[in-house]
């Protein structure tokens, strides 16, 4: 060799075309605020929208939460925690929902999975959008109706009585837990294969061949290559899923047949039928601490796999 | 309820699709079931071109051109709507609801929006002690004639003398059986408790409502339908835990689950029941001979209606026993007007279900108010749901 | 032939549906030989690369590494590496990872001791000892390359495909790395094929120049072979600069033939490929052998038209009435003080057989043979 050690490279400095990982360079330090400021504008209306939707609702939660419920129902100001104390009340649902969402998630994944990597990495060009359609469109409709699709072909007007030509009689489908599994995974599985597919296209097929070039066989190249990377995608997946799961009641109620209690169950009940409203929020608000420690521990992992960089995970 | 359900087995594409379209107007049976489609609320437009187009011009002065109301799925004949629009230039927005629960929840919440609605017997002095609902000006509902109104279908209607609600329907919770996969003749809720964790195992449904599951499980050891008492609470709990890990469902949409054949028994309210065994004749309709739950529907005006011309004369419209026994022809449910009855044809008075044997009707109860509010109850529900 | 070619190419041709990427190669690559696939863009190169990786398989013909048929053999069992044109590093993996990725694949396995110390002497190789922790993006580009460099020489195979490896990086950086390259191929004596589009990359760096265009091998031969004798009027005007000049075959005498310029001026050329007389030809002029001196004699007369001085030489465009401009090259003595002014009328002079004359084509220079059969042999 030549040269001796390397040599930084002038060009470089303006951290321009030829790495991804070039340090900043001091020309760049000046426009920081500058963009910061633009950056804070440009996120103004979203910031809004954040505040009224989202933070004002859940103030309002918060301080139902320490209320407690008047005679008839609904809220009357007071500053307590038997609310939270009661929570062991709904310990029940907690746990029934603590298995289902990462269950859920995890049946989704499994099924997701395949049909992620076929469309990013083994799909005709010409079909892949077609077929991406397809998989977003009935996510279009209402998730009560496709669910509702379900109860028929699971029902005894469905698969049973296909079955019951070929000589089996009275098999219940419906209101089981594998029916729940199936819907759940039915519904959520656009939410899921969506994130894995945007990460396996992203995925550099010049490093699938370098692998194989390196001597990997196929299977080592998938696990040490193009799962791995597809990583961060799945823990999106995986979290959205879950997260939504958490607050799961549609699905377990009408493919369930209400017979399994999830924390989102009974919130609806909280709210819709017994009118006990501190006692909802304080639900509402543990659920929402749970997701967002399963949001963090999520990122925490994803940012781990993916090396430096930071994944957003929504 | 569409006939097609009788039709052979599986269900055909277009049926299907005519399921999806009822699902999507929200006729789905009555009561609790559209709780599911989450914190919002189910609504229908049954009224075309709401807003669109302009009130006629003959439209009475201060009606408006549109109101809404709050109902029970599947409970109107939509032409009554149409009828009334033809000729008030008033479009009615229908909003479904799943119980009365949900009903007070949304009316307690303030917004609601409607200009009536029709809340069952035992919540009425509840709305009124909240002070949302409007003592009703009878003077603009000349077509309501208290005379011809049975008074133990009126009765809660009217507080301290003045009247609240004025009634719809009224009818019974039984329950419904299908007689060729149980043959057993059954009269009882404790034949229909037994029946649940044997022969029925798996296949028996009970509603989604902590007033009539609790209810019929009292109902069990021979207590009151509306108890509240620890003890007897206590005992239906023990029994509802043994219970339900042999049921179906827990669930007030109990129809298609009896229809296509998954369910053999379940909770039953008598419109559904009518219905049921119409289509289906081996599917009876059975009231507990301990008692159980008999209910009136009324109508009724929040006291934050924003249209009160228009709800007034749309009650006063639904008063008309004209208009009143096509609503009952189309929901089933039994009608509590003398006036309506005389129009009825004999074979519809003649069904034991609608109208059953006195000796049958003497146990049953009113829901009574206080099982609305009483957090026991709603703790012991969840518990069941949750066991 | 005296040793078993490291690549053989046996008339192989690659279709990718209607578009022929390949036609037709016959090729042997000698072994311990740094071999350039030089061509234009779209000619075939990385086709032929990728063939050789085992990423494509040929539509017709045979590829043989080391004399054994490679077809149905996956990439993960051929003896080759391969340097992507963006270095495919995985962006998950640390600097030495990257490297150890071939030797963690290897069966049998080897001990973790030894992939450490062979993975240890590859970064010492390339000069980033010291960095085997960094993750890929806090490299430079050069870094970069040098893993990737590191990553196919660690598993010592017996021939090195590179891709464009040094088309990302800046000149200056370039050049240090062709010469990088250059010394890292004889010390370890594999075969380096290294595709380019880049002709002063192939002639600098290459033992052998493999010539390609449109799907085929034009010509094969040693740098000064492809510059000083170009196969055709293709490789001539690809590699290196030279003047074009038309002309018709006036008269044919051996190896030599008389050219009838537009002008009417007669010079003598050699020809490569048989001619006839009165067929249109192009003679090329390489500018370094044309030397212009002050009018009076000469084969050419012209008047300076531009100049551009290098230093050690300067370049001169030169109008002559009814052939064109010409590109001269003359060497600048110090003090001589021998630049011609633009402007200036000049005579233009060159050796007897420095002239090449091909067949004139329309196309950008085809080579016509369909039986091209490259082989070099040392
Ligand atoms: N996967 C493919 N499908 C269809 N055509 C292809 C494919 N790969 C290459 N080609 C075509 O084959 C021809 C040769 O391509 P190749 O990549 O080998 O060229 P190259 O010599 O490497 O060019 P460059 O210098 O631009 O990289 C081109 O016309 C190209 O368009
Ligand atoms: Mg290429």
């Amino acid at each position: 060799m030549s040269e001796t050690g390397y040599k930084p490279d002038p060009d470089n400095a303006t951290g321009g075309r030829k790495s991804a990982g070039s340090q900043p360079a001091f020309p760049m330090r000046r426009s920081i605020f500058r963009k910061n400021l633009m950056t804070a504008l440009l996120l103004a209306p979203a910031t809004l929208w954040l505040v009224v939707f989202l933070v004002l609702p859940f103030v309002a939660i918060a301080i139902f939460s320490v209320g407690e419920r008047a005679p008839e129902g609904g809220y009357q100001a007071a500053l307590t925690f038997a609310q939270y104390a009661n929570l062991p009340a709904r310990a029940t649902a907690f746990w029934n929902t603590m298995v289902l969402a990462p269950v859920g998630a995890l049946a989704c994944l499994l099924v997701a999975y395949p049909v992620a990597y076929y469309l990013a990495l083994r799909a005709p060009d010409r079909w892949r959008l077609i077929l991406l359609a397809l998989i977003v469109i009935p996510f279009w409709t209402s998730l009560l109706m496709r669910t509702y699709a379900w109860i028929y072909i699971l029902g005894g007007r469905g698969i049973p009585a296909l079955l019951a030509y070929v000589g089996i009689e009275d098999l219940r489908l419906i209101n089981t837990p594998g029916a729940v599994l199936l819907g759940i995974v039915y519904g959520y599985l656009p939410l899921m294969i969506l994130p894995i597919y945007v990460s396996l296209e992203r995925l550099d097929r010049r490093l699938l061949e370098a692998s194989a070039d390196l001597g990997a066989t196929p299977l080592s190249t998938f696990l040490g290559v193009t799962l791995r990377l597809s990583l961060p995608g799945v823990m999106t997946g995986f979290s959205l899923v879950m997260i939504l799961l958490l607050g799961e009641y549609l699905i377990p109620t009408l493919l369930g047949g209400g017979k399994v209690f999830f924390i989102g169950n009974a919130l609806v009940d909280l709210f819709l039928q017994s009118r006990n409203w501190p006692f909802g929020s304080a639900i509402a608000i543990t659920l929402v601490l749970v997701s967002v420690v399963v949001l963090i521990i999520a990122n925490r992992i994803s940012t781990r796999l993916s090396g430096a960089r930071r994944v957003d995970l929504i | 309820m569409p006939k097609s359900y009788r039709d052979g087995l599986p269900i055909t594409p277009d049926k299907f699709v005519d399921q999806l379209m009822r699902l999507k107007r929200g006729s789905i049976s009555r009561r609790d079931f559209l709780g599911l489609t989450g914190l919002g609320v189910a609504t229908a437009v049954m009224a075309r071109e709401l807003g669109i187009m302009p009130a006629p011009a003959y439209a009475a002065e201060n009606l408006g051109d549109r109101m809404s109301i709050a109902t029970w799925p599947n409970y109107h004949d939509p032409q009554t709507f149409e009828n009334f629009k033809a000729e008030t230039g008033v479009a009615v927005e229908v909003n479904v609801f799943g119980s009365n629960e949900e009903m007070l929840a949304k009316l307690q919440a303030g917004g609601s929006g409607w200009s009536l609605f029709v809340p069952t017997n035992y919540t009425i002095s509840t709305y009124k002690k909240l002070g949302i609902i409007e003592p009703l000006d009878m003077a603009k509902l000349p077509n309501f004639d208290g005379k011809s109104e049975d008074v133990r279908f009126t009765a809660e209607g009217t507080i301290d003398g003045t009247i609240y609600a004025v009634p719809k329907n009224w009818g019974t919770t039984g329950f419904a059986v299908n007689t060729k996969k149980l043959s057993k003749p059954m009269s009882s809720w404790k034949e229909f408790w037994d029946t649940a964790m044997t022969e029925a195992d798996g296949r028996t449904m009970v509603h989604d409502y902590q007033l009539t599951t609790i209810g019929n499980a009292l109902k069990y050891y021979g207590y009151s339908f509306n108890s509240l008492k620890q003890d007897e609470l206590a005992k239906a709990e023990e029994l509802l835990l043994k219970v339900k890990p042999h049921l179906f469902a827990v669930s007030s949409d109990y129809q298609p689950s009896m229809r296509s054949g998954d369910a053999w028994m379940t909770m039953c309210w008598t419109n559904d029941g009518a219905q049921l065994h119409r289509d289906i004749p081996e599917i009876a309709y059975v009231l507990g001979k301990e008692g159980g739950e008999i209910w009136t529907d009324f109508y009724a005006i929040p006291k934050d209606a924003p249209n009160k011309p228009a709800g007034y004369a749309l009650l006063n419209y639904l008063m008309n026993p004209k208009v009143a026994v096509k609503e009952h022809l189309a929901n089933g449910a039994p009608c509590t007007d003398a006036r309506v009855n005389a129009l009825l044809p004999k074979e519809v008075l003649d069904n034991p279900i609608l109208y059953p044997a006195a000796d049958l009707l003497k146990p049953l109860e009113f829901g009574a108010a206080a099982t609305l509010t009483d957090p026991g109850r709603a703790e012991l529900m969840a518990r069941f749901k949750s066991a | 032939m005296t040793a078993v070619p490291d690549i053989e190419f046996r008339a192989v041709t690659k279709r990718y549906g209607a578009v022929t990427a390949v036609s037709g190669i016959d090729l042997a690559i000698p072994p311990s030989a740094f071999v350039a696939l030089l061509g234009p863009s779209g000619c075939g190169k990385t086709t032929c690369l990728r063939m050789i990786g085992g990423f494509e398989q040929p539509s017709e013909g045979q590829v043989l590494i080391r004399g054994r048929d490679m077809a149905g053999t996956p990439p993960y069992r051929r003896p080759v590496n391969m340097v992507f044109q963006q270095y495919a590093l995985f962006p998950h993996l640390d600097v030495e990872e990257n490297i150890s990725y071939g030797l963690r694949q290897a069966r049998p396995r080897l001990s973790s001791r030894e992939i450490a110390t062979r993975a240890g002497e590859a970064l010492s190789m390339v000069q980033l000892a010291g960095y085997g922790r960094r993750k890929i993006h806090e490299l430079s580009g050069g870094q970069q390359q040098r893993v990737a460099l590191a990553r196919a020489l660690v598993n010592k195979p017996a021939v090195l495909l590179l891709d464009e490896p040094l088309a990302a990086l800046d000149k200056k950086l370039r050049t240090d790395m062709q010469i990088e390259l250059q010394n890292l191929q004889r010390e370890i004596g594999i075969t380096f094929v290294l595709v380019t589009h880049d002709q002063e990359e192939a002639l600098s760096m290459s033992d052998f120049v493999c010539v390609m265009n449109g799907g085929r091998v034009v010509q094969l031969g040693q740098p000064s072979e492809i510059y000083d004798e170009p196969a055709d009027l293709f490789v001539a005007d690809f590699v290196g600069k030279t003047n074009l000049v038309s002309g018709k075959v006036a008269g044919l005498s051996g190896d030599l033939v008389d050219v009838a310029l537009a002008d009417g001026t007669v010079i003598s050329a050699r020809k490569r490929v048989p001619l006839s007389r009165g067929e249109a030809v192009s003679v090329s002029l390489r500018p370094e052998s044309l030397s212009l001196s002050a009018p009076g004699g000469g084969v050419l007369k012209g008047v300076v038209r531009n100049r551009i001085f290098l230093g050690s030489t300067a370049e001169y465009a030169i109008e002559i009435q009814g052939i064109g401009s010409l590109l001269a090259k003359a060497d600048h003595v110090i003090g001589q003080g021998n630049l011609f002014k633009p402007g200036e009328p000049v005579a233009i002079r060159f050796a007897a057989g420095a002239p090449l004359a091909f067949p004139h084509a329309n196309n950008n220079g085809t080579n016509q043979r369909e039986d091209q059969h490259a082989e070099i042999l040392s």
